[in-house]
């Protein structure tokens, strides 16, 4: 008894170094996973049991770009990603402000009703999409396929907006027309500027959320469409690891940039958040 | 006057609700009941209602080790994160020197695509990766590659790096919304740290922890792209509904079938999740 209990005081002791060999262990584990498929990815003749590449080289990027057509996949990606933002954002300021501002009777159980795409596995309606969009010819188009990812994008969108539109503060606009300002003039010099930072953030999260869909994009792309989420599924089907790794690290670089720039203007927790209320 | 103002005002409420509702409608709710309908029709036929395709595959004895298979992952992956997650948060609210960078290395998982993390995790933890590698030279009486991929702890341990974001999130958010009072007041009761975290810090934040560990759950369990490339012959629900409309001809009423068994087995386990949450707290 005492042992255990002079070991557990040795242990208290140390904690400052147990904290840190946690938190490193902790971060080897998120992030070497990344930089396995980056060394895969320059690496050449890798096997067997070495630690590092023996010879570098650039051609599984070359390969990437010319064989696969990256540029190509990256533009329809963008283009998707961008029509999803445009669709989810229409979709979610009107609805946001209705949500955040005005007195909707049984609101708990619409906001429930429209984040419900948010629980049920992805997989069993995008069945359903998939096979209306056969019928009305949707599949293999940038607009089909970006629609399928407003089914995901959209209520986030309502829900961070109608946070944002919530936290406007009444008194504020009183002033505003107090102090003598029109209610355009209300609206473009004083709502905009407040409620801008949260339509960008919204705006971010549905991209990011559509640039890495996956499953959505599975069942409604065409040859035309494909993603590069997709792309990276079929080459790893393909089973040139290198090649994948290549592609990887070009699709994964865009959202690492994109977290590390946002972190400081939105919450970034805000990305996985969603239900607290659950 | 007053009434049809009231009237006007609703009108524009519901005006205003209306993109969110045609995109509910449309996108969700239209395509589960064509979804519905499609799994109650015989294969490749547009009229008559048939029910064989649920019951030859719940009969199936391998659709009970699917469903079986997909409740083990998802629940233990749920028990890991928490495990995982908990000492994380207590960690990172000290605000030690470089929490920021933690706390924004905890978010990766989720914004990169599932994808690629399965093919990061699969190299890493493969036979030839650095886990492995370091197991062999570091650790006696391990000679050869331990499989780790491909298998069911494997999948389990992807699966939680995948999805304890949203529950380190929700307990962080919870820790930090803390009152320092409460602690403190345990402190000058006499309380040590150890029985302060116990019987103060964790009964208080546990309601965060358990909202973060549904999200899990769901993600959990619908999670599709790790198991597809790392599954192996383990085929959770979501790949095995894959895996009826990834043949030629394309069993989309097969594949209806298990989507919809696998929507009601979430809610239904969601809500029994949700009792028994509410229940102490009733």
């Amino acid at each position: 008894m005492t042992l255990i209990r002079q070991y557990l005081k040795a242990i208290w002791s140390g904690r400052k170094l147990l904290v840190y060999t946690f938190l490193l262990c902790f971060g080897l584990l998120i992030y070497l996973p990344f930089l396995m498929i980056a060394l895969k990815s320059i690496g050449r003749g890798w096997f067997g049991r070495l630690w590092l590449p023996p010879e570098l080289s650039l051609d599984w990027y070359r390969f990437a770009i010319e064989v696969t057509n990256i540029p190509e996949i990256a533009k329809n990606t963008l283009i998707i990603a961008g029509l999803a933002v445009g669709m989810a954002t229409l979709i979610g300021i009107p609805t946001g402000w209705a949500f955040g501002r005005r007195n909707i009777p049984g609101k708990e159980l619409l906001m429930a009703m429209i984040l419900l795409p948010r629980m049920i596995p992805p997989i069993a309606y995008a069945l359903g999409v998939a096979q209306i969009f056969y019928r009305l010819h949707l599949i293999n188009t940038h607009f089909g396929v970006a629609l399928a990812h407003v089914a995901i994008c959209a209520p986030y969108a309502i829900l961070v907006l109608s946070a944002t539109f919530e936290g406007l503060d009444e008194r504020v606009l009183e002033a505003a027309s107090v102090c003598g300002a029109n209610p355009l003039r209300t609206f473009f010099h004083v709502i905009v500027p407040l409620i801008l930072p949260g339509i960008l953030s919204s705006m971010i999260f549905t991209f990011t959320t559509s640039y890495n869909e996956f499953t959505l994009t599975l069942m409604t792309y065409g040859k035309d469409t494909i993603t590069l989420p997709v792309r990276t599924y079929i080459a790893l089907g393909e089973g040139y690891w290198e090649v994948t790794s290549a592609m990887s690290i070009i699709l994964v670089v865009p959202s690492l940039l994109v977290l590390f720039m946002i972190q400081r203007q939105v919450a970034p927790e805000k990305l996985v958040g969603g239900f607290k209320g659950v | 006057m007053k009434r049809g103002s009231g009237l006007r005002s609703g009108l524009v409420t519901l005006l205003m609700l209306l993109p969110g509702l045609a995109g509910f409608f449309g996108l969700f709710f239209y395509p589960m009941l064509v979804a519905v309908v499609r799994s109650l029709r015989p294969e490749g036929q547009q009229v008559g209602w048939t029910l064989e395709h649920y019951t030859t595959f719940l009969i199936e004895p391998r659709a009970q080790g699917v469903i079986v298979l997909t409740f083990v992952l998802s629940i233990s992956a749920t028990l890991c994160s928490i495990l995982f997650s908990v000492p994380l948060c207590l960690v990172l609210r000290q605000k030690l020197r470089g929490h920021r960078f933690f706390r924004l290395t905890m978010l990766i998982p989720r914004v990169v695509p599932g994808l690629i993390g399965a093919l990061g995790l699969l190299l890493l933890f493969g036979s030839r990766g650095w886990v492995n590698l370091s197991l062999m030279r570091f650790v006696p009486f391990i000679n050869e590659p331990v499989r780790i991929n491909y298998t069911i702890p494997g999948l389990i341990l992807f699966y939680t790096w995948l999805y304890f974001p949203f529950t380190a999130v929700t307990t962080l958010s919870t820790l930090e919304s803390l009152d320092p009072a409460i602690e403190e007041a345990a402190d000058v009761a006499g309380a040590n740290r150890w029985q302060v975290l116990r019987h103060v810090v964790i009964p208080l934040i546990m309601p965060g922890i358990l909202a973060g560990s549904v999200l899990t759950f769901m993600a959990a369990f619908g999670a599709f792209s790790i198991p597809l490339v790392a599954g192996g012959n383990y085929r959770p629900l979501s790949v095995e509904i894959y895996k009826q409309i990834d043949l030629t001809p394309m069993r989309w009423s097969a594949a209806s079938a298990r989507a919809m068994i696998m929507a009601a087995l979430q809610v239904a386990f969601l809500t029994i999740y949700m009792r028994i949450l509410r229940r102490p707290a009733a």
